[in-house]
């Protein structure tokens, strides 16, 4: 049951980057590559190949808004990345639990703890999305590499921060 | 108990920094905004300070089985504060079975509440098996996190090498003077009957044989063979061993050992234990349930214990190798100071049963099969035959056993006559 959940959620992945632009080889060459890697990660229930497979998601993703170059539609967006992380938890979940004893309402209440989790990434995503919309208008008159100087160092600061939240806890290494 | 990260952040911040760079890359905001939702999740999966405390019980059916036999285990979690996902692992140790269950499980649990988690574990070797503890991790949200700690509580489970009832043991020659199952040659009171003699004075005449008496004319009496006990000392050869770990030559000879002194004890004979090895241990014959156990743990913990100091027999006291016992030596015979020590107490007038516990099959179990090794266990099965019946012609009583079939099968080629006339010539 969630091998198959988690082949569902593959098989969205794929069509999320080639709802863009499904026509062109190159997208949907690494949408199968990345389908075969992430169906050989979901049969090993391996969290590495799952997220490989999420990466080259993300790179044909990018390629089609290349090719295609639509007008900015951010919900495609938030539901792959809501996907991705759906994908990567149940992987790493189903991974563990292989062979063990599942108490009553252990899916289930893990169930409703990603939702909350995916829904409120969904919401913060939204919101920024908003307020990112907003500070366009005022920043219209901003040239276009202070921008990306500004968007990359923005970037860079958030992984940063994010490598320094978790790390701060652990010093010992990472669990399994 | 803290929190760590686990393995998965990487994967995260792997996705995370792909969708980040291809954001720069191409300049399109949509791979930016689809790493919105990962890095909510990284910062949702975080966790600092302690994690939720919750109590371990865990409780085990028995502490003493035999081989194959079940030990039921029950851990009992009671959670203080809600524990969204909680993982349980009890480490098995080796040569043990998974009979039912699993050792490994997860629960989700509101504060307040317990669960009860049982397994079932098959003892499958001669051993103690020791438990030491489930290993308790709670999980983060999304696996992003995870806090683990072992509930030390280590249990012992003496596993017992398992006996079939023997049926027909060797009879020992010589009885003791305490009441048992074996008809003693001599006359006094008893069940068995006897002679027949004239009466004399003081006879009971409930022993007078009227038949007799009307026959002969006067009056007879029948006499009655007394029923007595006997002592047994069984002799387990730990000098050497061949075998994979759980089937080794030790291992069927306690098996034999086990099955002997229950039968023996069952028929109200004193059973003794000479563990002859490297470093030699005995048990005084005794009977009596309590004293079965006692042989059990030492046939529990009997094994090979390698030393270069040579001990014979001789520095076991006469009152635990009594002159009239019956010495039953279980030996797959490999070690000459087994066999020189054997054919000396067959020498000195022990009444002696040797059991051959056979090494080839448990030889044949410990190496893949192949062609060669067919016909290496043919070629050493014919050798070792020669080699008992060489045993044979120097007045050892021996029946060898393969320690599969049932040791009764063996016993019977031990011909009670064939016996007599060994240790009379």
């Amino acid at each position: 049951m969630m091998r198959l959940a988690a082949l569902v959620l593959l098989a969205v992945l794929a069509a999320l980057a080639l709802s863009v632009r499904p026509s062109a080889p190159p997208v949907a060459w690494l949408a199968t590559v990345a389908l075969v890697v992430g169906g050989v990660g979901v049969i090993a229930w391996s969290v590495p190949l799952v997220t490989a497979a999420g990466s080259l998601v993300l790179i044909a993703y990018a390629l089609a808004l290349v090719v295609a170059g639509p007008a900015a539609e951010p919900l495609t967006a938030i539901a792959l990345g809501s996907t991705l992380v759906l994908l990567l938890a149940l992987v790493h979940f189903a991974g563990r639990v292989r062979g063990a004893v599942l108490g009553p309402s252990v899916v289930a209440a893990q169930a409703r703890q990603w939702l909350a989790v995916v829904g409120w990434g969904a919401v913060a995503a939204l919101v920024l999305t908003q307020a990112a919309a907003l500070l366009a208008g005022a920043l219209r008159s901003a040239s276009l590499p202070m921008a990306v100087i500004a968007a990359a160092l923005g970037a860079v600061l958030t992984v940063a921060g994010v490598i320094a939240l978790v790390a701060r806890e652990a010093r010992g290494g990472p669990t399994s | 108990m803290t929190w760590r990260p686990t393995a998965l952040n990487v994967s995260f911040l792997t996705v995370v920094g792909w969708a980040l760079f291809l954001a720069v890359l191409t300049g399109r905001v949509e791979l930016a905004v689809a790493a919105v939702p990962l890095v909510c999740a990284l910062v949702a999966g975080r966790r600092s300070g302690a994690p939720s405390a919750c109590r371990i019980d865990r409780e085990l059916s028995t502490t003493r089985l035999l081989e194959d036999e079940c030990v039921t285990v029950t851990v009992t979690l009671h959670a203080e504060r809600r524990l969204p996902l909680v993982e349980l692992l009890e480490p098995l140790p080796p040569r043990v079975g998974l009979e039912r269950g699993s050792p490994h499980a997860f629960f989700s649990l509101p504060a307040g509440r317990e669960t009860r988690w049982t397994f079932e574990l098959r003892g499958t070797g001669r051993q103690h098996l020791r438990l030491e503890g489930p290993h308790l991790r709670i999980w983060g949200p999304l696996g992003l996190a995870a806090a683990e700690s072992q509930h030390r509580a280590p249990a012992t489970v003496a596993v017992y090498p398992r006996h079939a009832p023997v049926r027909h043991p060797p009879r020992p020659l010589r009885t003791q003077t305490f009441v048992g199952n074996y008809v003693s040659p001599t006359q006094g009171e008893g069940i068995e009957p006897g002679d027949i003699r004239p009466f004399a004075p003081g006879d009971q005449v409930r022993h007078v044989n009227w038949r007799a008496t009307l026959k002969l004319g006067t009056l007879h009496v029948t006499q009655h063979h007394r029923e007595r006990n006997a002592d047994v000392v069984l002799l387990l050869d730990t000098l050497s061993e061949v075998g994979p770990e759980g089937e080794t030559v030790v291992d069927l000879a306690a098996r034999g050992a086990a099955a002997l002194a229950t039968t023996y004890l069952a028929r109200k004979d004193r059973v003794g234990l000479i563990e002859y090895g490297g470093q030699p241990r005995w048990v005084r014959p005794g009977a009596g349930r309590a004293h079965l156990e006692r042989l059990l743990d030492t046939l529990l913990s009997a094994s090979v214990v390698f030393t270069y100091v040579n001990r014979d027999l001789d520095l076991v006291p006469p009152r635990i190798l009594p002159p009239q016992a019956l010495v039953v030596a279980l030996s797959p015979l490999l070690d000459r100071r087994f066999v020189r020590a054997a054919t000396d107490l067959a020498a000195r007038g022990f009444d002696l049963v040797v059991i051959a516990v056979s090494p080839v099959r448990a030889a044949r179990a410990a190496v893949p099969r192949s062609a060669v090794a067919d016909v290496a266990a043919r070629l050493w099965a014919l050798e070792r035959r020669a080699e008992l019946d060489e045993y044979r012609r120097r007045g050892l009583s021996i029946v060898e056993w393969d320690g599969v079939e049932p040791l009764d099968a063996a016993l019977a080629a031990l011909g009670r006559r064939w016996r007599r006339r060994v240790l009379a010539g």
